[in-house]
């Protein structure tokens, strides 16, 4: 037994091993044991901990396997929904990871994005001055007191090309409602949800510092996030640093402004829709009902759901986490398997509602060669739309 | 087997948006991510592999600020028995061959029979520091290593050259190999190993160890800017059919075919 990576590793926000009795469910709820063969023994990891029996080999090769399995989590807390004794597994294999990433020993994707991110705000890279390019031609200030919201895009639909279509249509949406909102642009920086999973603390406490006193010099109150990844950080993380502001995901307010008439779906949609709950949105925020309510308003749309594999049970895209980032071997891909599963329902469009999912799936779609179309609800709301 | 291992802290600039600071001299560094130089993270590989093959002693050395130091544990974790940094702060104007000086004056009273660092440094791409140093400790040396043998004192090495050439050499140890990337595959370090490196002692040598006699650069930074943007460069902008039938033409026009 070793006391002092147990310690180490409690130190750094794993204390949640202690209640773990190692009952398996959480292995059994783990998206990664889908995949034939994988065997990706979740339920030891506390156990393991607790004798400081973790990345404890001698061997390169047992050590390299061992830090992979701990990079692996996507953080989709399928385990913790599942675990009777509510383990955050994510966050203990968390605090595994910080360890390694103060000591560099961590996948050189992950240290790419890192890098990336803590150097221009934003996990692609692009440059800060770019992001509000995606808002061109949409009319929409900068943010100011006078505003009711602040319209928080995510990287991704600030700067993918794909992705900014999403911002647009919400931003589209929320003015034909006449929603009185503003944009941050090049002065706003990520989150930090994905770079705080992975165990990058210190770039995470970076974008606190930045977001944190950027809103509350404009005094902000009200934040609409595009990703759930933004709305359970914003929501749960960063209370301990500023709790000045609220935030809500798009589609919660897309769904209050259809319950008050403010936008009413007529033009009929003609497809079969089956939605996809994103991890974050969905297990993580408890937002279940509204994005299916938004469908369900949309005439003609027909919405069908993955069979079993809905709503707390949804399989994650295997975005979370930055293992957007990581290039796992084909049969070792967690969208494939969800696409699998979507595919099954005879669905024409897949809808999402987070830009992680988005991008996940339109890769994978073409990896496979199938014929879906993947749509943000945002899109689908706005194709109703007069 | 005695082996030290020379590394470098350099910060990530491969994706980043450089900045030059205003001294004109540097760059701007507080929104960059550092890391060991990539190439001596084979280099530290391959000095632990023929550690573990032959026994012997590991010792990695480091110029650099405080903050090397961190560099240097990961050397321990990883494998190193033992770390010395020598004071960045207490030299001015380092180039390669004062590096090398300053690193030779580190590790003269150590045993050795290989001295392994990378073969380039992707701050300053000098390239200077491996062959420099050999030359200052009087053993032979390899540059743009991708493979060793050793038996007894004798070493093949493999030396890649360009076109994708290879240059097998035979040489005798005492020796210094400058480590190119893909040697080998650099490994993670293990938690327990993590946990030691973080209390291990490393040797500090500064200015008041270093007897400064000859200790000299032989070129100083001038200059750091920004290379002004090309005139000649044109985009070609059409179908895919349309700019391959202009490329040719440009080809043929130019007489390069």
């Amino acid at each position: 037994m070793n006391t002092e990576v147990r310690e180490a590793i409690i130190e750094s926000g794993g204390d949640d091993v202690i209640k773990c009795y190692q009952c398996g469910r959480c292995m059994a709820a783990c998206p990664w044991n889908l995949l034939g063969g994988l065997n990706y023994a979740t339920y030891r990891f506390c156990q393991r901990i607790k004798l400081g029996a973790i990345i404890d080999s001698e061997e390169k090769e047992a050590i390299a396997a061992d830090t992979i399995d701990v990079f692996r989590c996507v953080g989709c807390d399928a385990c913790k929904s599942e675990c009777p004794r509510g383990v955050g597994l994510s966050d203990v294999l968390r605090a595994v990871r910080r360890i390694l990433v103060d000591f560099d020993s961590y996948p050189g994707e992950l240290k790419s994005v890192v890098a990336r991110l803590f150097n221009s705000g934003n996990p692609l890279g692009e440059p800060a001055e770019k992001r509000a390019d995606w808002a061109e031609g949409l009319n929409i200030p900068q943010y100011t007191e006078a505003c009711e919201y602040l319209y928080f895009p995510c990287c991704f639909p600030a700067y993918d090309a794909r992705a900014k279509k999403v911002a647009q249509a919400s931003a589209r949406i929320l003015k034909r409602a006449g929603i009185s909102f503003g944009i941050m642009g090049k002065d706003e920086f990520c989150c930090g949800e994905a770079v705080r999973r992975v165990g990058a603390e210190k770039v995470f406490q970076t974008a606190v510092k930045q977001n944190t006193e950027l809103f509350k010099k404009a005094k902000v109150q009200k934040v609409i996030a595009t990703s759930p990844h933004c709305l359970v950080t914003f929501t749960r993380e960063y209370p301990e640093y500023y709790d000045g502001f609220k935030t809500r995901h798009a589609v919660q307010v897309f769904d209050q402004l259809i319950k008050e008439k403010k936008i009413v779906p007529k033009k009929p949609f003609g497809k079969t829709v089956v939605y996809h709950d994103p991890c974050t949105l969905g297990r993580q925020m408890d937002i279940f009902d509204e994005p299916r309510a938004i469908l369900k308003s949309i005439p003609g749309l027909n919405l069908v759901e993955v069979p079993v594999f809905n709503r707390e049970f949804s399989v994650c895209c295997g975005g979370g986490s930055m293992g957007l980032w990581l290039d796992w071997p084909q049969d070792e891909r967690l969208a494939n398997i969800r696409t699998e599963q979507i595919l099954e329902t005879g669905a024409d469009i897949l809808c999402v509602a987070c830009p992680y999912c988005l991008h996940m799936f339109e890769e994978t779609m073409k990896s496979m060669d199938v014929d879906i179309e993947v749509m943000d609800i945002s899109e689908i709301l706005e194709a109703s739309l007069d | 087997m005695d082996i030290i291992v020379c590394i470098k802290r350099v910060a990530q600039t491969a994706e980043a948006d450089v900045k030059i600071d205003s001294s004109g001299k540097d760059i701007v560094k507080d929104r960059l991510t550092f890391d060991m130089n990539e190439s001596d993270t084979y280099a530290l590989e391959e000095a632990i592999l023929l550690k573990e093959k032959f026994g012997g002693t590991l010792t990695a050395v480091s110029l650099g600020t405080v903050q090397a130091e961190d560099t240097l544990r990961i050397a321990l974790a990883k494998g190193a028995d033992s770390a010395i940094r020598i004071k960045a702060e207490d030299f001015e104007g380092l180039d390669g061959y004062k590096t090398a000086q300053l690193l030779k004056a580190a590790i003269k009273d150590l045993k050795f029979d290989v001295v392994f660092t990378g073969c380039i440094a992707t701050d300053d791409y000098y390239s200077q520091v491996g062959v420099t140093l050999a030359e200052l400790l009087g053993v032979p040396h390899a540059t743009l290593v991708t493979k060793i043998d050793i038996q007894d004192t004798k070493a093949q090495v493999h030396r890649e050259l360009e076109g994708g050439l290879i240059e097998h050499l035979d040489m005798t140890l005492p020796a210094l190999f400058t480590i190119q990337t893909g040697i080998n595959e650099p490994r993670y370090a293990s938690l327990i190993a993590i946990r030691r490196a973080a209390k291990k002692e490393i040797k500090v040598i500064g200015a008041s160890e270093i007897e400064p006699t000859g200790i000299q650069a032989n070129a100083s930074l001038e200059e750091l800017f920004t290379p002004p943007a090309g005139k000649r460069a044109e985009i070609l902008s059409g179908s895919m059919d349309e700019i391959s039938a202009k490329v040719a033409g440009i080809i043929k026009e130019k007489g390069l075919i």
